[in-house]
């Protein structure tokens, strides 16, 4: 464990009675990296996230995120972690203003850090304008992009995305990638589940999961040289089914 | 810490600000409620409609049948002076008390002989049955005491002299019998019920469903900071309808407010806690809304209205059922509740019952706190 790896996991374990979901899985996300963790629904995607964010305790194995063993030092790893989920964890019936307000108060941010971030995050997602806007009436693209200001208004160091995408049109998809890539560039780690392999071919590294266990690990193109220059939905499909 | 809890406790109001049907709900049932068991599910006996057969029409028995027409209880809707149609406006309902004189009243009265009245009550509504029998007796009884008098005053007899028994009835804490004195206490307890255990259930479980108790959870904020921001606004609103109520069941309905104040405040925040508690315990185990609102419902609504004494009374009950009455506070708070508006009750009297909903707090929380926290596990 070193301070270049934004995660280290090791033999990483989480049994719900008989049916074992994370199954001895060791990792290591080095610090500012794009970082794809892939598998087919069901695979241990969700719960390994759950285990690094705090949410489960791992049945056995270890876990250290940003240099802290999580489940020992859980309330520094989170305050210095952000997360965002396919259900985007906004609040439908609260405005942009209030939502972004809501987060800034469960972060404990005081009214100047809230200030800087508030702006920073309008120009980011392009919400100027639609502050006072129902978070109901704004299209799910738009939706998107608050949720990601809202899970990174405490200026996290590392990010997990839980399917962020799944159910967006392409051009959204697009754009969110976009955002994406400025965040990395800040030196922010990012570590994404996607079922779309367009964006796991934008990540720096990948890693393949089945049942629970780690099936291939490596940059885009080590993989698919390992696989005879097979296509990433090609060597999806193969690890999957195995 | 404090913080994030009003961060939390802010966003609940905002909900229930954006949810005018929700707001409705928690603001305008308690009122509805009130109204509707104070004017129209009156328990009161008045103005019973009532048939007078005098068949003697002498000014003896008209003296007699006025006394059933100055009373308020019975409205005097039916004159005859035979029995042949009474059968018929009783069936008809026209009339549910008839009152019979039979012809020989006056003369066996003034003769010193004991003179005998019928008495015909339908039956078919208990209630207004039971006491208008009672009504009518105690009217004959009185008309027979002032005939007494007037014969000793014709025959010259001293009354204070001969000894008599006289009985005297008084009705204690509520002397008009006014079911309005007793509803309003015990319907205070039901809504503070309502509000707490239903509305922190759905809540709890709402917040779940839609996946921001994970982003919440993520934050750092601990989960007791969390429940304490989620159940804040209920205590606040549950309190704020409480005084509300008293007020108007003080100004309106003239409820007397005769004991201890801070007894009933602190046995209301006693209550208040064991309701947030079993909403708690309600939202760890359902997963739905739907499924949370059904089991408030079985747990907070049904017992609250039949198990708490608030419209029945416990005593009336079967045994097992007054036993099982206790494993909820509402009985003991409809106790407390009334012990302190019409008993003027302070805090040693009403010790027993702060005693037993503290303790099922405290079980209340402990077990709560057990399956949330396995819940976030």
């Amino acid at each position: 464990m070193t301070e270049a790896n934004a995660i280290s996991i090791q033999n990483l374990t989480k049994r719900f009675g008989h049916f074992t979901a994370v199954d001895h899985l060791s990792l290591e996300v080095p610090v500012g990296q794009v970082f794809g963790f892939l598998g087919a629904n069901g695979s241990g995607k969700t719960t390994t996230i759950r285990m690094l964010t705090g949410s489960l305790t791992p049945s056995s194995g270890k876990a250290y995120v940003l240099g802290a063993n999580v489940a020992k030092r859980v309330a520094e790893v989170r305050r210095r972690i952000g997360y965002m989920s396919q259900k985007f964890s906004l609040f439908e019936d609260m405005t942009v203003e209030e939502n972004l307000r809501f987060y800034g108060g469960v972060y404990n941010l005081d009214p100047d850090e809230f200030a800087a971030r508030r702006e920073y995050i309008l120009d980011m997602a392009d919400l100027r304008g639609r502050e006072s806007e129902l978070t109901a009436n704004l299209s799910v693209g738009w939706r998107q992009r608050l949720a990601l200001g809202a899970a990174t208004i405490h200026s996290p160091e590392l990010l997990f995305l839980d399917e962020p995408t799944s159910g967006v049109d392409p051009l959204a998809r697009r754009r969110f990638w976009d955002l994406l890539y400025e965040l990395a560039k800040t030196g922010v780690t990012l570590f994404v589940t996607t079922h779309y392999m367009d964006e796991a071919s934008h990540c720096n590294r990948l890693a393949f999961i089945n049942s629970g266990r780690l099936v291939a690990e490596g940059t885009p193109n080590e993989l698919r040289a390992q696989h005879n220059g097979a296509t990433l939905e090609e060597i999806f499909t193969k690890l999957s089914t195995n | 810490m404090l913080n994030r809890i009003l961060a939390i406790t802010g966003k609940e109001f905002l909900h229930l600000w954006r949810d005018p049907r929700m707001l409705a709900a928690v603001l305008l049932m308690p009122v509805l409620m009130l109204l509707l068991f104070a004017y129209a599910i009156s328990f009161d006996i008045r103005n019973v409609p009532t048939g007078i057969v005098d068949m003697d029409n002498t000014p003896t028995s008209r003296e007699y049948a006025q006394a059933f027409d100055a009373s308020d209880l019975f409205n005097v809707s039916y004159r005859a002076d035979t029995i042949s149609g009474v059968d018929a406006v009783i069936d008809e309902g026209r009339v549910s008390i008839v009152l019979v004189i039979p012809k020989g009243f006056g003369k066996d009265l003034l003769a010193g002989l004991t003179a005998e009245v019928g008495v015909y009550v339908d039956g078919s509504e208990p209630n207004s049955g039971r006491v208008s029998r009672a009504a009518a007796l105690a009217l004959t009884t009185q008309y027979n005491r002032e005939l007494a008098v007037r014969w000793a005053d014709l025959n010259g007899v001293d009354i204070s002299a001969v000894g008599g028994l006289e009985p005297l009835m008084r009705t204690w804490y509520n002397p008009e019998l006014k079911s309005s004195d007793y509803l309003i206490p015990g319907l205070l307890v039901v809504i503070m019920m309502i509000v707490t255990v239903q509305q922190t259930s759905v809540s709890l479980v709402r917040e779940r469903a839609q996946g921001t108790q994970d982003q919440i959870t993520v934050s750092a904020t601990r989960p007791t900071e969390l429940l304490l921001g989620k159940l804040l606004p209920w205590s606040i609103l549950a309190l704020t309808e409480v005084g509300i109520i008293t007020l108007v069941s003080k100004w309106l309905f003239n409820i007397p407010l005769r004991g201890n104040l801070f007894a009933f405040a602190l046995g209301t925040f006693i209550f208040v806690v064991c309701g947030l508690a079993l909403g708690m315990l309600i939202s760890s185990f359902c997963n739905t809304l739907e499924s949370a609102n059904m089991m408030a419902i079985v747990v907070a609504f049904l017992p609250s209205f039949l198990l708490s004494g608030f419209v029945f009374a416990l005593e009336q009950l079967p045994e097992w059922i007054q036993w099982l009455s206790c494993a909820l506070p509402v009985r003991f708070m409809v106790e407390l509740t009334r012990d302190v508006f019409l008993k003027g009750a302070g805090f040693a009297e009403v010790l027993p019952e702060m005693s037993f909903m503290l303790i099922f707090a405290v079980l209340a929380i402990t077990l709560a706190a057990h399956f949330y926290r396995r819940r976030l596990r």
